[in-house]
């Protein structure tokens, strides 16, 4: 050893484990030879929480744990014959197969640390079989960034690299965002403001004017006084309640802008939200955001710029007014205060989760209806009616459970509220009454009555602000979960990274590892290239991976490792707005939108003139059955494209991949849900389009593959075989089984379609 | 093929390699290293347990763990407890939050550990006999059988959020 350490500091590592590790492990490592990475895990073999850890030099593994002898094991890579991942449920092992047989599990993990325990598995397989080291650490390298985006500050995951830390955001985000909202209509709110002072000055002149009344006017039978003053008090009432209209109507408008903002820019936020978020969640739970929350929250924010204020001066006002008629009486009526105050922030904390909860079956109830209303001719034809109804009434029976919850605390805690408050009147009545017998000089009956008056006036006030915790819960909870939208990270560059001059389609995968969760790894070391112009057919059984190539391509998921390259660029480097432009794709359930054909057509390109809607129609085989409907191509289709057949709707999503004009042409099982005489159609369209542009096709029926001059053979997230046709038929692997399946089992069909027609 | 679904009383199991086993029916039939599974790992968590052959090909389905000898059932038992691991909270120790990302410091039976909810409304969630499932940002599970059996404090925590 000679004291120098083998461990380099700047080791690739997933997180620093005890020292005894690291000196138990530097032992192993003699001369030149060093680690390359290391991981560490978080399970002992016995699956308790505990550390263990695995370092990987050019030629050897070694293990470091309190399971084994010595505490390590050591093996080259000579003396394995396998080494992979054995995923279970939240666990994981990595585990060896030596040359001699027997079985070696390295270390177990949680699922924190597989997708880095995949690269190293992944290192040493292809390190084995012959590829060189500095290939392989390229792809360890890349599963370590993907895995070592963390927040500098709070060692938070990042969704991506150097993206914003939500975590290290200040608490006065949430109202920097909402008042971001009301900044434009600050002016009008101001406004407002100033005729709620009117009107709160208004409104505290009547109790005023009654102690005139009460002690001089009619006391003295002052009848010409009498009428100046209700004459006076009309006037007030009338400015009172006609200014209070126009600030209701300018009210109502500013509120309602301030809610379209809102809404606008959450519908904008999800359009620009990566698939992951809407593979977590509902559909419910977003449209119950847009909808219901920003009410709330608009109700909130008008609630704190203007009643907050208004009853504000109100209970400021008053207090003047009532210090200057008698302070020992003014003293008397703030007695029931602190009770108050304090019931309400004990109120607040109470209600608080309860909204929550409500929230949350609030959801469940929109996560129903969207579901099941969309799906109402699946809940028809299965006669599901009353199972429906029966699901849907008991999570509304859940909902109304938690709202009973709710109403009962909002029902209790301010009749208590208002107890105290009307216990204060009672002690003015009881000591004032007193005073008025016997000093009358020092409280006349007029200014009691206007006190009594003011005190109740007063407590309005109390009362707002000792509900307003009641409101704020609730808009707290849907703040949260509209900040949820609004801060989620989108996907990144939009807006961003570059532009090819022109796509020529050379499409390369190098070193794809990629998995929705970390439970199970869809694709696994993915390499090849596609030359553009190339026609490929993806093929593989069910679930093997051949939707997730396309999803990756289209971008609809970053982060994976490894890279995806199209023109030798880095997909993201390019900006994804241009980029998916550069790409028409036709998914297996075609998605139409409510409204007309033609602009369903025109959807990718917004500005085309009517004769290339035309064309394109034509070319995808479409505009035959279009120019029969009754409105031809104004025909306004229903939600989801109801009112077409499968194969017309697919037909018109080529339609539309036409009028794109793509480099690059994706047909995700564009064929596998129609007829024999509509798959020709649409085949004979889809030769139409790829003519000269680089073409996947993802095909079950292999017969829909007759142009493809490259076949990619997918099996459980690896590329098994690639080449030509030809090839792969020589090679006589996966593909050929399948050709020689479906001919078999086409062949049956025919005889029997043979039969029956006899 | 149709299913072949076994009562559960009829076969004789060695474990192999924690997860794996060898199965020896009554009537003489043998597998090797299968690898039994639960067809519903969060509802029905001793009820039809499928046993998979290295290809990954279902050989049969015990229907009841119930329903094997009591020495079988703790051999398959283990080998379920060894493949599902699913760590049980016995104390919620700390729990913070900013932002509706939730790092939650637990006591488990299986040790002390720190991790993160990356969205409490999706990955948690309380079923009606009261057991908490909790996904964690990694995708880990862990389970508290009942809410109601958790100290006052931790209950204190928990519940709001279900």
């Amino acid at each position: 050893m000679g004291g120098e350490t083998m461990i380099p500091k700047d080791l690739l590592i997933n997180k620093q484990p005890a020292p005894q590790i690291h000196s138990v492990a530097e032992v192993q490592f003699k001369g030149d030879e060093k680690p390359l990475f290391a991981v560490v895990g978080d399970l002992e073999l016995d699956s308790k929480y505990g550390e263990g850890a695995v370092y990987v030099s050019e030629n050897k593994i070694v293990s470091v744990g309190n399971m084994f002898d010595g505490g390590f094991i050591s093996l080259d890579f000579a003396s394995i014959d396998e080494i992979k991942v054995k995923r279970m449920y939240g666990n994981a092992f990595l585990r060896a197969k030596t040359v001699g047989g027997s079985t070696i599990d390295l270390m177990r993990f949680t699922f924190a640390a597989a997708d880095i325990c995949d690269a190293a598995a992944d290192f040493i397989t292809k390190v084995k079989a012959g590829e060189t080291v500095e290939s392989r650490f390229a792809a360890v390298e890349s599963a370590f960034r993907n895995m070592r985006s963390f927040c500098p500050k709070c060692g938070r995951k990042l969704p991506y690299p150097n993206a914003e830390c939500l975590n290290c955001q200040g608490k006065s985000k949430i109202f920097s965002t909402l008042a971001r909202y009301i900044k434009p209509h600050v002016g009008t709110l101001l406004i407002c403001i100033v005729l709620s002072v009117i009107t709160t000055v208004a409104a505290l002149v009547p109790p005023y004017v009654t102690s005139l009344m009460v002690d001089n006017v009619i006391p003295n039978k002052d009848k010409r006084m009498l009428i100046y003053v209700i004459l006076f008090l009309l006037g007030i009432y009338l400015a009172q309640y006609a200014i209070g209209a126009v600030r209701a109507y300018i009210l109502r408008v500013t509120g309602d802008k301030i809610i379209a903002d809102l809404k606008k820019e959450i519908y904008a936020k999800a359009q620009y939200l990566p698939m992951k978020f809407y593979d977590k969640t509902s559909t419910g739970s977003v449209i119950n955001r847009v909808n219901s929350d920003t009410t709330i929250l608009q109700q909130f924010m008008l609630r704190i710029t203007q009643e907050a204020v208004v009853q504000f001066f109100t209970m400021f006002g008053i207090i003047v007014i009532m210090l200057t008629m008698n302070w020992k009486l003014t003293l008397l009526s703030l007695i029931p205060v602190p009770i108050v105050v304090f019931c309400s922030r004990y109120f607040g904390k109470k209600i608080g989760p309860l909204y929550h909860r409500i929230w949350r079956r609030s959801v469940s109830i929109s996560s129903i209806l969207s579901d099941t209303i969309p799906a109402v001719r699946v809940v028809k034809s299965f006669s599901s009616e009353e199972k429906a109804i029966g699901k849907f009434s008991r999570h509304v029976d859940d909902w109304l459970y938690e709202d009973k919850k709710v109403a009962k605390v909002s029902a209790i805690f301010p009749a208590i509220i208002t107890f105290l408050i009307t216990c204060g009147s009672v002690i003015i009545w009881f000591v004032g009454g007193n005073m008025v017998i016997e000093t009358p000089e020092k409280l006349s009956l007029g200014v009691l009555v206007s006190f009594i008056s003011y005190t109740s006036m007063f407590y309005n006030p109390v009362n707002f602000f000792a509900n307003l915790s009641d409101s704020y819960q609730n808009a707290l909870a849907s703040t949260e979960k509209v900040l949820d939208i609004i801060n989620a990270e989108p996907e990144h560059n939009f807006g961003k990274g570059s532009e090819l001059e022109n796509v020529s389609g050379k499409i390369e995968f190098r070193n794809v590892n990629f998995s929705f969760d970390r439970s199970k790894k869809v694709l696994n070391d993915v390499n090849f290239v596609i030359e553009p112009g190339d026609v490929v057919g993806i093929v593989g059984t069910t679930g093997s991976g051949k939707s997730t190539l396309i999803n990756l391509l289209m971008r609809f998921y970053d982060d994976y490792d490894g890279e995806i390259l199209i023109d030798d660029k880095n997909i993201k480097d390019i900006d994804m707005s241009y980029y998916r432009s550069q790409i028409g794709y036709v998914q297996q359930e075609p998605m139409m939108f409510h409204d007309t054909i033609f602009n369903n057509i025109a959807y990718s390109c917004p500005n085309a003139h009517p004769e290339q809607v035309l064309n394109a129609a034509d070319i995808a085989n479409a505009h035959g059955f279009i120019s029969r409907l009754p409105n031809s191509y104004d025909t306004v289709l229903g939600e989801r494209g109801i009112g077409l057949s499968g194969g017309e709707k697919q037909r018109l999503s080529i339609a539309r991949a036409v009028l794109k004009n793509p480099g690059i042409l994706i047909f995700d099982e564009a064929t596998s849900a129609v007829d024999s005489e509509t798959e020709k159609l649409i085949q004979d369209a889809i030769n139409n389009l790829i003519r000269g542009r680089t073409t996947l096709m993802i095909a079950h029926r292999l017969s829909t593959l007759r142009k493809a001059n490259k076949i990619i053979v997918v099996d459980k997230g690896n590329i098994i075989e690639f080449g030509s046709p030809e090839e792969l038929m020589a090679l006589k692997g996966k593909y050929y089984k399948l050709i020689q399946i479906q001919s078999m089992s086409e062949q049956v069909a025919a005889e029997k379609a043979a039969e029956n027609f006899e | 093929m149709p299913r072949n679904f076994i009562d559960g009383n009829e076969i004789r199991l060695t474990v192999k390699d924690k997860i794996f086993c060898d199965v020896e029916f009554y009537s003489g039939q043998k597998f090797e290293n299968l690898e039994p599974r639960r067809l519903f790992p969060v509802s029905g968590l001793s009820e039809y347990i499928t046993f998979l052959d290295e290809n990954g090909d279902e050989q049969f389905i015990v229907r009841k763990l119930d329903n094997m000898e009591p020495e079988q059932k703790a051999l398959l038992q283990g080998c379920l407890d060894e493949y599902y691991r699913i760590p049980r909270i016995t104390k919620l120790i700390t729990r913070t939050e900013k932002h509706k990302i939730w790092m939650w410091t637990v006591d488990t039976d299986r040790g002390v550990y720190t991790f993160e909810i990356i969205n409490h409304i999706q990955s948690m969630k309380m079923f009606h006999d009261k057991r908490i499932l909790i996904k964690d940002g990694n995708d880990n599970f862990y389970e508290i059988p009942n809410i109601y059996e958790l100290d006052k404090r931790s209950q204190k925590l928990i519940l709001p959020d279900m």
